[in-house]
């Protein structure tokens, strides 16, 4: 008994004990309070008193283009030091504010670019004004005027590392909300750092909820210039080997595929589907003596395939060209135009390059030219070695294309590779058979690091082969009947293939998800934003 | 030696009745032309290197002569069926070598030398700098076009650039593409690319990559002919393409002259460095010779073989500098 009374007894002393620490804390918050509201008072008194900079700061009026100024706003990858002592105008966002005393640093960013600002008390900036620059919300837009002033010491964090802005004057244009829905310093983070320090990482699902936050990241910067670049080259590439560009539609009245995996929509009183893949109007532009063509453009897909690799909306970049001969003049002429567009990324866009391998490290992208081809035997007969069990004319499933991928990058050291020859069997009906074995199909994959980004091969212009291999695919000929009508009145023979931007783009910089180079990506589970 | 056959001018199957009270010699005309030749050769102790090296152009002759009618014979057949597979032709043309056009012999049998065939071609990738192209390959890789069917292929590694035209075009021109890949024996990739050491890499599942050129050089040609059966003789070979890389190819003025004394003196005795026959000691001292530009101040011996070498054809890819 006498325990449990002691027991009780020092419990009920801690308690008390606990209430009066409690009690005196509050007592000393209440204080601070009182202090703080006093001290506010006191500034704003100050304020009021004397702010001698009074006109060189505050929130400006919303531009409506009122006037038309004379002021020229410096771009902030422009800020070197031979520029140096110069007064300047710019226009940037607030990246970060950090108030040390009677100092503000704060951080300007534009686009990927970020340079160092200081506001500091002196004879040109009053107290009030540094205090004011303290608090403008990160991500607010704002116009300064400042000096330009040579450092001494390196600033790390910045990209232009060897000046810093002595504002004068420093103006808020847009204001941003004071919460952000995410940081971008967690947002921009290195992969597996935040992990390690316990410090807060963004979830790919947040990201894309705050896409147009997310964007802002250098990173996202990076990824999404480079990917217009892809496209650059594209264009540029085939221009000059004498291609067209075409528009084709993308509302058709029948899949070209099989109708399982295409979206309906309804049209009028009927109903159309979104295209799979420009691949019936190449074609026919092939039969119109187009000769050589290729279109950029969005492509459908309705499979509810929720992986890293699948959307449901993408940008396809496709090719079509008649050939002479033999169907190897279009696999060089692609795989040239991707030589071209890789060798055109690693001279222009290394800036790009390394900013992405900043937060996502990964290897170079490695590649041969001419490119190497290998036949699907050959394939297979590295994944048997390798110990894989699979058949002849088995199609590849996707673990078998990574081991494969990787075969081939220990032996020629490339992420680049053609597969040629694939079994007839797993291609669609309209890929030319081989004349020599007629198991196997003049069709091609190209891989990058693995994983297929394009799909090709020479088609069939017989119209009467075309409809015994539609008929063997059990295709209802009434359906297709525009598409093999074309090829009646005489058709060169061609082939092609159509490659994925947002994979190239994903597999060049070595990311590991699709969404991460869609801007605003779709999948079976996202419409928005 | 199809070449020095002659009817016979007299009737060898005649019997003569001969007197037997002397002691017997065997008839001079029972034997044929070519067996006479090659006592000839064993009367002299040695075969006379002159003959060697005209037997080798004449069977290059002869080789050249019969691809071209293979590839004559394969056009025709595509002038006259126009529906004839343009493979098939191909594979007409290069699956004619004549047991005589090789100037090595053994045995040719890749099964054995490279272990189980799985229905896919077997290609030899060599990563090189474009620095330093490794001429004894390319000489190597003339051979082997001689030998087997081989479907050679240069690339350039994105660690490089500016690869001058005459390194892309090193391994002859291009084959008409469109050939099946799997009617080759053997595959021959060079890459051109930003590698330290000259690399090899083959079965890569169950091969560390070979590095060094002389390395290489080895394995390559062993696929044309077998190590020879005197280990002496093995080693001898060996010894002398070590003295070829680590001397004439890299060493200073002083050891690439005491190199050329060694093969003067060597060269002195015999027509080939180890002996009667070509060898790769041959090939790899005539390629690091060419490379270092020793071969302009070479002793007399030197010259000669090196004239001797380059009358034999294939060494005209080693003159790429």
């Amino acid at each position: 008994m006498t325990k449990e009374d002691a027991q009780g007894s020092t419990a009920e002393e801690t308690q008390s004990k606990k209430g009066l620490k409690k009690q005196q804390k509050e007592a000393e918050k209440a204080a601070k309070k009182a202090e703080k509201q006093a001290k506010l008072a006191a500034d704003q008194q100050g304020t009021e008193e004397d702010d001698f900079s009074k006109d060189q700061y505050g929130i400006a009026a919303m531009v409506q283009s009122q006037q038309k100024l004379d002021r020229e706003l410096v771009r902030v990858q422009d800020l070197t030091p031979e520029m140096a002592d110069k007064v300047i105008w710019l226009r940037a966002r607030v990246h970060t504010s950090r108030a040390k005393g009677k100092q503000c640093f704060l951080v300007l960013r534009q686009q990927q670019f970020n340079v160092q600002a200081l506001v500091a008390v002196g004879d040109r900036a009053s107290k009030q004004m540094v205090k004011f620059a303290a608090n403008i919300n990160k991500e607010s837009i704002v116009d300064v005027e400042a000096t330009l002033r040579k450092v001494e010491q390196k600033i790390e964090s910045c990209t232009q590392q060897e000046v810093e802005l002595h504002v004068e004057k420093i103006f808020v244009i847009s204001q941003a909300e004071a919460r952000l829905p995410l940081q971008l310093e967690d947002a921009s983070r290195p992969e597996g750092e935040g992990d390690e320090d316990g410090r807060a990482t963004v979830n790919q699902d947040t990201r894309l909820d705050n896409r147009v936050i997310d964007l802002r990241t250098t990173t996202s910067q990076a990824i999404f210039r480079l990917q217009a670049g892809v496209c650059m080259l594209f264009r540029e590439t085939l221009t000059k080997k004498d291609f067209v560009e075409i528009q084709t539609p993308k509302i058709i009245s029948a899949a070209s595929e099989g109708g399982a995996n295409v979206f309906t929509v309804s049209y009028f009183k009927t109903s159309a589907y979104l295209a799979q893949s420009p691949q019936l109007y190449k074609q026919m532009c092939i039969c119109a003596d187009f000769d050589k063509v290729f279109c950029v453009g969005p492509v459908f897909r309705a499979e509810d395939s929720n992986t890293h690799r699948h959307l449901t909306e993408f940008v396809g970049l496709d090719i079509e060209m008649a050939f002479n001969y033999h169907y190897h003049e279009v696999i060089d002429s692609i795989t040239d135009t991707m030589v071209q567009i890789f060798k055109g990324l690693r001279d222009r866009f290394q800036t790009e390059i390394q900013t992405v391998s900043k937060q996502y490290p990964s290897e170079p992208f490695k590649f041969l030219e001419p490119t190497l081809r290998l036949e699907y035997t050959e394939g297979v007969a590295m994944l048997r070695q390798a110990g894989v069990e699979m058949g002849d004319e088995d199609d590849l499933s996707t673990p078998n294309e990574k081991l494969l991928g990787r075969l081939v990058k220990e032996k020629y050291d490339t992420d680049f590779y053609v597969l040629d020859k694939y079994p007839l069997s797993v291609r669609p009906f309209y890929t030319m058979p081989d004349p020599s074995n007629p198991k196997y199909s003049n069709s091609y994959d190209m891989f990058m690091r693995g994983e297929e980004i394009l799909s090709g091969a020479q088609r069939v212009h017989d119209p009467q082969l075309l409809t015994e291999r539609a008929i063997h695919h059990e295709i209802d000929l009434e359906k297709i009947k525009a598409y093999i009508d074309s090829f009646r009145f005489g058709a060169p023979p061609h082939g092609g293939g159509g490659i994925g931007l947002e994979r190239v783009c994903m597999l060049y910089l070595g990311l590991h998800n699709i969404r991460q180079t869609s801007m605003f990506p779709r999948d079976p589970k996202r419409l928005t934003p | 030696m199809s070449m020095y056959q002659v009817k016979p001018i007299y009737e060898g199957g005649t019997k003569i009745d001969l007197p037997t009270c002397m002691y017997k010699l065997p008839n001079v005309h029972e034997q044929r032309a070519s067996s006479c030749f090659s006592e000839h050769a064993h009367q002299n102790g040695e075969p006379d290197s002159a003959v060697r090296a005209l037997e080798a152009r004449q069977d290059e002759i002869m080789r050249k002569l019969f691809e071209l009618k293979a590839a004559v014979d394969g056009l025709a057949k595509t002038v006259a069926t126009p529906d004839a597979d343009l493979d098939l032709t191909v594979s007409c043309s290069l699956a004619s070598p004549s047991p005589t056009a090789c100037t090595f012999t053994g045995t040719a049998d890749l099964d054995t030398l490279l272990g189980k065939d799985l229905g896919a071609l077997r290609d030899i990738v060599i990563n090189a700098n474009p620095a330093q192209p490794p001429l004894t390959l390319l000489v190597l890789h003339g051979l082997l076009c001689q030998r087997y069917r081989v479907l050679s292929a240069v690339h350039v590694h994105s660690s490089v650039s500016g690869v001058p035209p005459q390194l892309l075009s090193c391994l002859g021109a291009r084959l008409t593409d469109g050939s099946a890949r799997n009617l080759f024996q053997l595959g021959f990739t060079l890459i051109w690319k930003d590698v330290p050491k000259l690399q090899m890499k083959f079965s890569v599942r169950n091969m560390c990559p070979v590095e060094g050129e002389a390395n290489v050089a080895r394995f390559l040609f062993r696929l044309l002919s077998p190590d020879p059966s005197d280990v002496g003789q093995a080693t001898l070979v060996d010894s002398w393409v070590d003295t070829a890389f680590f001397q004439l190819a890299e060493g200073g003025a002083k050891e690439q002259a005491a190199a050329l004394r060694s093969l003067n003196a060597a060269l002195g005795r015999q027509p080939w460095l180890t002996g009667p026959e070509l060898s790769l000691a041959d090939i790899a001292c005539y390629c690091c010779a060419v490379r270092s530009g020793a071969a302009a101040a070479a002793p007399t011996h030197v010259q000669r073989w090196m004239k001797a070498c380059e009358n034999l054809g294939y060494f005209s890819r080693a003159q790429l500098q």
